[in-house]
């Protein structure tokens, strides 16, 4: 790739390097306090911890009951994204390639419920759900996520299989293969890139929520991690180095995943701009 | 560029159309059609549809249904529109809706940092992929992990302070001040979610035609007139998606902030409808006044996204 910029695109350099340092530097210093002493922290926030000590870290770990909340966390999450792909992997396939009666009025209504926040349904939602005795169980915060970001899922998967030539159902059909062989033997494997993508995105959302997991879960021992570090505070208000490690266990998974997928993740997100 | 259409439906329409004749129909009719493979897209949708019904497009009108009945004694009860009233008399409420109108008006910068920040690392600037790569990351981090990062850091005795006291400016209460607590909120969503905003505007650009900036460049035109008449017109559709979904972002998705940084304060000077609904369905106990709170949000987006739409459109046809 040749650059489309005059020399002058040094000088921009200089505001973008302060910026970035403005984005990564919150995480840095956050990690930083973790590995300090109370007393290190009071007498200078700023300099270098001396030690990597992690007895903050087992501090927070232990004390909050986290192993607990990660492990709920990681559950819901799992089970929410596997139902997830393949609700909206069978619907984007049925959107895409088939032709049948209401299919266009079918993909407005999905589309539609991208426009309902869960803010606005968050009452009666919470209602039904204690109707159906689902409130404070797994299963109802799953189908809480499945309900909250199918649209989404749907959308993408639709207008990635849009993508994919109608031949190769055609000859699928012409050997044999029902719909739902189709389906699964050439729609799911073909899928694989964008299943990865909205997988990601689907898990994201639902690893980061607060507001769905805080309704629909009120008790302890079902909080989730992100319900967890919104106890932290009150609980070491005067002890910042354990409240900085609690923040930064919970980041970490994320951090992680980002490392490795981040392609992917961006992918997903300009998919869902650019697409439809 | 002839009319712009509205982001989703203007390209669902289209793709429609060029939708080729679809399989299965014809080998179908030629082999008599069996019911379960006639049945079989109904079948295919079914899990989806019926939960987005039940648990997204139900709970809506039972929500508005909701909002003009009462609660506590008159549960069940038709009260027409005493809740709205209430809620326009509520000073908190009021104070929400205040609030949005500030994220309104906020708007454009939250949209001008990514498109100017994608256009730079689009021109390639040393290092382009670093920079979106930690542009990006504060965009997958939980609101929750967020705000309480920035609790450290804006604590009356943390380090921003200790910073500015250094330099000789007395410390300021940044989330404790009534005047300044929105803004920093709104700040930190920012800082938060421009990485966001940013990849799609990159997607964008990865569809403008290259030729015309070569063109541009022959021409001898700046950096801040290509981007005037040459990247504005080019991506407009793009704009007009980043302008609605940061709205969109910042009247439903800040929660996790204010719940960790302000709790609604101080004096309620951080409410947004969101966090409002929140504490009258949860804490007061009053879900019919939170569900009609809920209906006015939605209507404010609503309103907001096609204003939006109809005046960038505008904007758009007379650049």
């Amino acid at each position: 790739m040749t650059s489309r910029v005059r020399p002058g695109r040094w000088l921009l350099a200089v505001p973008m390097s302060l910026l970035a340092l403005a984005t990564i530097y919150p995480l840095v210093f956050t990690a930083n306090v973790a590995m300090k002493t109370r007393r290190e922290y009071i007498l200078d926030r700023f300099s270098l911890a001396d030690a990597l000590r992690w007895e903050n870290v087992a501090t927070a770990w232990n004390s909050v009951g986290m192993a607990r909340y990660l492990a709920n966390s990681v559950g819901t999450v799992t089970a929410a994204v596997v139902l997830l792909l393949l609700f909206g992997s069978m619907a984007g396939f049925a959107l895409s390639q088939l032709r049948f009666r209401g299919s266009s009025a079918l993909f407005l209504g999905c589309l539609a419920a991208l426009f309902v926040p869960f803010q606005v349904i968050m009452v009666p939602l919470n209602r039904i759900m204690a109707d159906a005795g689902l409130v404070d169980t797994y299963p109802g915060l799953v189908l809480a996520y499945v309900a909250q970001f199918l649209p989404f899922t749907i959308f993408l998967m639709t207008s990635y299989y849009r993508t994919i030539p109608t031949e190769i159902v055609d000859a699928a059909r012409i050997d044999g293969n029902s719909v739902y062989g189709v389906y699964r033997r050439i729609m799911l494997p073909l899928g694989a890139p964008a299943l990865l993508s909205v997988g990601i995105l689907d898990a994201l959302f639902c690893w980061n929520d607060v507001l769905i997991a805080l309704l629909l879960m009120p008790s302890t021992e079902h909080r989730t991690l992100m319900v967890g570090v919104t106890s932290l505070r009150g609980q070491y208000s005067a002890d910042i180095p354990t409240f900085a490690s609690g923040v930064l266990i919970a980041a970490i998974p994320v951090l992680v995943i980002y490392l490795f997928l981040q392609r992917q993740i961006a992918d997903g997100v300009a998919a869902g701009s650019t697409k439809g | 560029m002839t009319s712009v259409r509205p982001v989703v439906a203007g390209r669902t329409d289209r793709a429609r159309h060029q939708r080729p004749a679809l399989p299965g129909a014809a080998a179908r009719r030629g082999r008599g059609a069996r019911r379960s493979e006639r049945l079989a897209p109904y079948v295919l949708l079914a899990p989806a549809v019926l939960v987005i019904v039940l648990l997204r497009l139900w709970p809506l009108l039972l929500g508005v249904n909701f909002s003009f009945t009462g609660d506590g004694d008159r549960d069940g009860t038709m009260v027409g529109l005493d809740n709205y009233r209430e809620l326009l008399a509520d000073p908190l409420f009021r104070g929400a809706l205040r609030n949005v109108g500030l994220l309104v008006l906020l708007l454009p910068v939250a949209v001008a940092i990514p498109g100017l920040l994608a256009t730079f690392i689009y021109l390639r600037v040393p290092g382009h992929r670093f920079y979106r790569s930690v542009y990006f990351f504060p965009a997958v981090l939980s609101p929750v992990i967020v705000g309480a990062i920035f609790n450290l850091l804006l604590a009356f005795d943390g380090p921003l302070n200790t910073v500015l006291g250094g330099v000789g400016i007395g410390p300021t209460d940044w989330l404790g001040d009534p005047d300044v607590a929105m803004f920093v909120v709104v700040g930190v969503h920012i800082w938060a979610t421009f990485g966001m905003a940013l990849v799609v505007f990159l997607a964008g650009f990865a569809t403008l035609d290259a030729s015309l900036l070569d063109a541009a460049r022959v021409d001898g035109a700046s950096l801040p007139q290509t981007i005037r008449h040459v990247i504005v017109p080019s991506l407009s559709r793009t704009i007009q998606f980043v302008f609605v979904t940061t709205m969109i972002g910042m009247l439903t998705s800040m929660f996790g902030l204010l719940y960790v940084m302000t709790s609604g304060g101080p004096e309620g000077s951080t409410y947004l409808p969101e966090y409002y609904i929140w504490i009258q369905q949860g804490q007061m106990n009053r879900p019919a006044l939170a569900s009609a709170a809920s209906t006015v949000l939605f209507v404010v987006m609503l309103v907001v996204g096609l204003l939006q739409i109809s005046l960038l459109r505008r904007g758009v046809r007379e650049a």
